[in-house]
């Protein structure tokens, strides 16, 4: 018999860090009807700029890049933390401008641009970071391991799954409790409405992908000491999230968060028994339950449709 | 924007002119290709990722069925063509069946099973079915060689009765794919204005009328998916001969999403000569930009942006709007839409 907790406990970090990079694809999914392949590129970027942050890649050599890199590796963890996504939204928003010849056309062309600034995206990365694989430096105090029950747990772990949950509540706090928050979810529910109500749609869009982007670069700084840093690693993730989304339900928030945690739970007891078949799971969950219901567990009709 | 049924087309005609013009620019390729510098392989691989692509237009262009995991039929089709010689016999035509067949019955399983799906959903299964296919490419080690791919496929010669001919120098290959190639393009040309290919475009229109027409659009999905991938599956036979071997790569997400991309830029959206444009296009960006620059792929992915952002319909749609005149002084007509 296999000690099952390590590997449940794997999986529902994984989840809940899968939840994080959901929930800024399914705002942009809900209020722009535009399926962004480019969310795992912003995962990305996020994570590289917040490489070059922490070990000061820009200015190494220069007095800054000295003084920078004598200051506290965990004060730059932290500024890096605020500065990766913060770049990531930014990209977004540039994104969000290329795509406003899209609007008002089927939704295959919002894919097809976004697939093409994936490819782009990630080319940039192998030209401006490099092609190997690289590490995020992390504090000492968040990156040691603990012993429980008498098994080895990478602390890590419980701070990323810790962070993603404050950062899950943060985002519904925000749409439950904020009047932005409400004309996000007005503008998902009907943005004509929205535009007659007087709200710039234009502006709004623009603010929803760069929160959107920015959450899923802060999932990406959060994320690649667990999967790895490499050019690749926005494809590698833009399916998951993708998958599910669709499994959740197309704009749904818990229905997001409950499929992360699915995908992740799959994943992490599949690896205990075949840790090569792990990602297979995800697949097989995927077909199993639009199999049964066609718009995913949570979902609600919408112009994806047609 | 322009579609597929405002471009006149000549539905009683089996040979046009373009397909002439088509004929005579691959009898020549070999000798074209050395002249502009090239080699002989780039004209086996075009011709193949024309097949690859027309099959795929059928279902993208025609039908509007978004599939972004079509790269997992070509791999079955080389999977099954190596396999076929592997284990079976050393046979053309034996492997090419195997490979039509192998690939075709995936197609219809997958396709029975994404038919009753529309839009985003539809696309996301279509991910969801290839990248389990490709992942069982890269783990199944016993019978595709895993990630090293299936290697020391060999190139049986071609048999007709009793002439013979080897296809182990590339210009001989060249030929035979060619060949194939015209063939599939006068039957696609024949059913793309059939009464079945009206029905695909029909769907694409408005799947909703098309269903309250009368037709049992489900059906005609499931067949076009599986048609799609019988011709996936030819030229991943092809492919295997070429490259003498089968790999996983070709089933990955990324050049399924390749395929997306030649089609579309090529103008697959309104022309049944689209695929073969966007093809062309691709690999030869791909030999003058991947000579001058590491980061082809970058500029590539940026053409691409811009041709969606500006033209979505793509080189075949850029050269119809020069071929037309400009007779616009007279009020001009109601602009053709997608519902005329």
């Amino acid at each position: 018999m296999i000690d099952l907790l390590p590997h449940l406990i794997n999986g529902l970090t994984l989840g809940l860090l899968f939840a994080l990079i959901a929930l800024g694809f399914t705002l942009i999914v809900g209020v722009m009807e535009v399926i962004n392949l480019a969310h795992g590129s912003l995962f990305a970027l996020g994570a590289y700029f917040a490489l070059t942050v922490i070990a000061g890649g820009w200015f190494s050599g220069t007095p800054f890049g000295a003084w920078w890199l004598s200051l506290p590796l965990g004060l730059r963890y932290v500024l890096a933390l605020a500065i990766g996504p913060a770049l990531a939204g930014l990209a977004g928003m540039l994104l969000e401008l290329c795509l406003r010849p899209t609007y008002g056309k089927p939704p295959l062309y919002g894919l097809l641009l976004t697939f093409g600034a994936a490819l782009v995206v990630e080319e940039l990365i192998r030209l401006i970071w490099g092609t190997g694989e690289q590490n995020l430096a992390l504090p000492q105090a968040i990156n040691s391991a603990v012993l429980l029950n008498g098994m080895i747990f990478s602390t890590y772990r419980f701070f990323a799954a810790g962070f993603s949950i404050l950062a899950i509540a943060a985002v519904w706090l925000f749409l439950e409790r904020t009047s932005a928050g409400a004309v996000i979810k007005a503008g998902a529910h009907d943005s004509e409405m929205v535009r007659a109500l007087g709200y710039d749609l234009a502006r709004l869009r623009l603010l929803v992908f760069g929160f959107g982007s920015a959450l899923a670069g802060l999932a990406g700084v959060v994320m690649v000491p667990i999967w790895g840093l490499r050019p690749h690693v926005g494809v590698d993730i833009v399916i998951p999230a993708f998958l599910i989304i669709v499994i959740g339900g197309v704009g749904s928030f818990w229905g997001a968060v409950i499929a992360a945690l699915l995908v992740g739970l799959a994943m992490g007891i599949t690896g205990a028994y075949a840790a090569a078949w792990a990602t297979m799971s995800m697949y097989l969950l995927l077909i199993a339950v639009l199999g049964f219901r066609s718009r995913g567990l949570l979902g609600r009709k919408s112009a994806l449709e047609n | 924007m322009i579609s597929l049924s405002d471009i006149p087309a000549r539905p009683a005609a089996w040979i046009t002119l373009p397909m002439v013009v088509l004929a005579t620019v691959l009898l020549a390729t070999p000798w074209l290709l050395p002249a502009v510098g090239l080699y002989q392989y780039l004209g086996i691989e075009i011709a193949i990722w024309i097949i690859f692509a027309l099959g795929f237009n059928l279902l993208f262009g025609y039908t509007g069925l978004h599939s972004f995991g079509h790269g997992a039929y070509l791999g079955i089709g080389a999977y099954a063509f190596g396999l076929f010689q592997h284990n079976v016999a050393v046979s053309l035509w034996g492997g090419l069946l195997a490979a039509v067949l192998t690939a075709g019955v995936a197609g219809a399983l997958v396709g029975a099973f994404l038919s009753h799906r529309r839009g985003i959903y539809y696309a996301l299964l279509t991910i969801g079915f290839g990248q389990i296919f490709w992942f069982l490419a890269m783990k199944l080690h016993r019978v595709t060689g895993g990630e090293d791919g299936l290697l020391g496929i060999p190139r049986p010669p071609l048999t007709l009765g009793s002439w013979q001919v080897a296809l182990t120098d590339n210009r001989a290959l060249f030929y035979f794919a060619a060949a194939l190639l015209l063939i599939v393009v006068v039957l696609g040309w024949r059913l793309a204005n059939s009464p079945f290919g009206r029905v695909l475009q029909a769907i694409r229109q408005n799947e909703t009328r098309a269903r309250f027409v009368g037709y049992e659009v489900w059906r005609f999905k499931w067949a076009v998916f599986t048609l799609s991938a019988i011709l996936a599956g030819l030229a991943g036979s092809l492919l295997a001969m070429a490259q003498q071997g089968a790999y996983p790569d070709v089933m990955s997400l990324h050049q399924s999403g390749l395929v997306v991309m030649m089609v579309l830029v090529g103008g697959g959206l309104v022309s049944f000569w689209g695929p073969v444009l966007g093809v062309v296009f691709y690999f030869v960006a791909r030999d003058v930009l991947g000579g001058l620059t590491e980061t082809w792929l970058l500029w590539y992915g940026l053409i691409f942006m811009a041709m969606v952002i500006l033209r979505p319909e793509g080189l075949a749609g850029m050269l119809h709007g020069l071929s037309r005149r400009r007779p616009r002084l007279q009020p001009a007509p109601a602009p053709a839409t997608e519902a005329a």
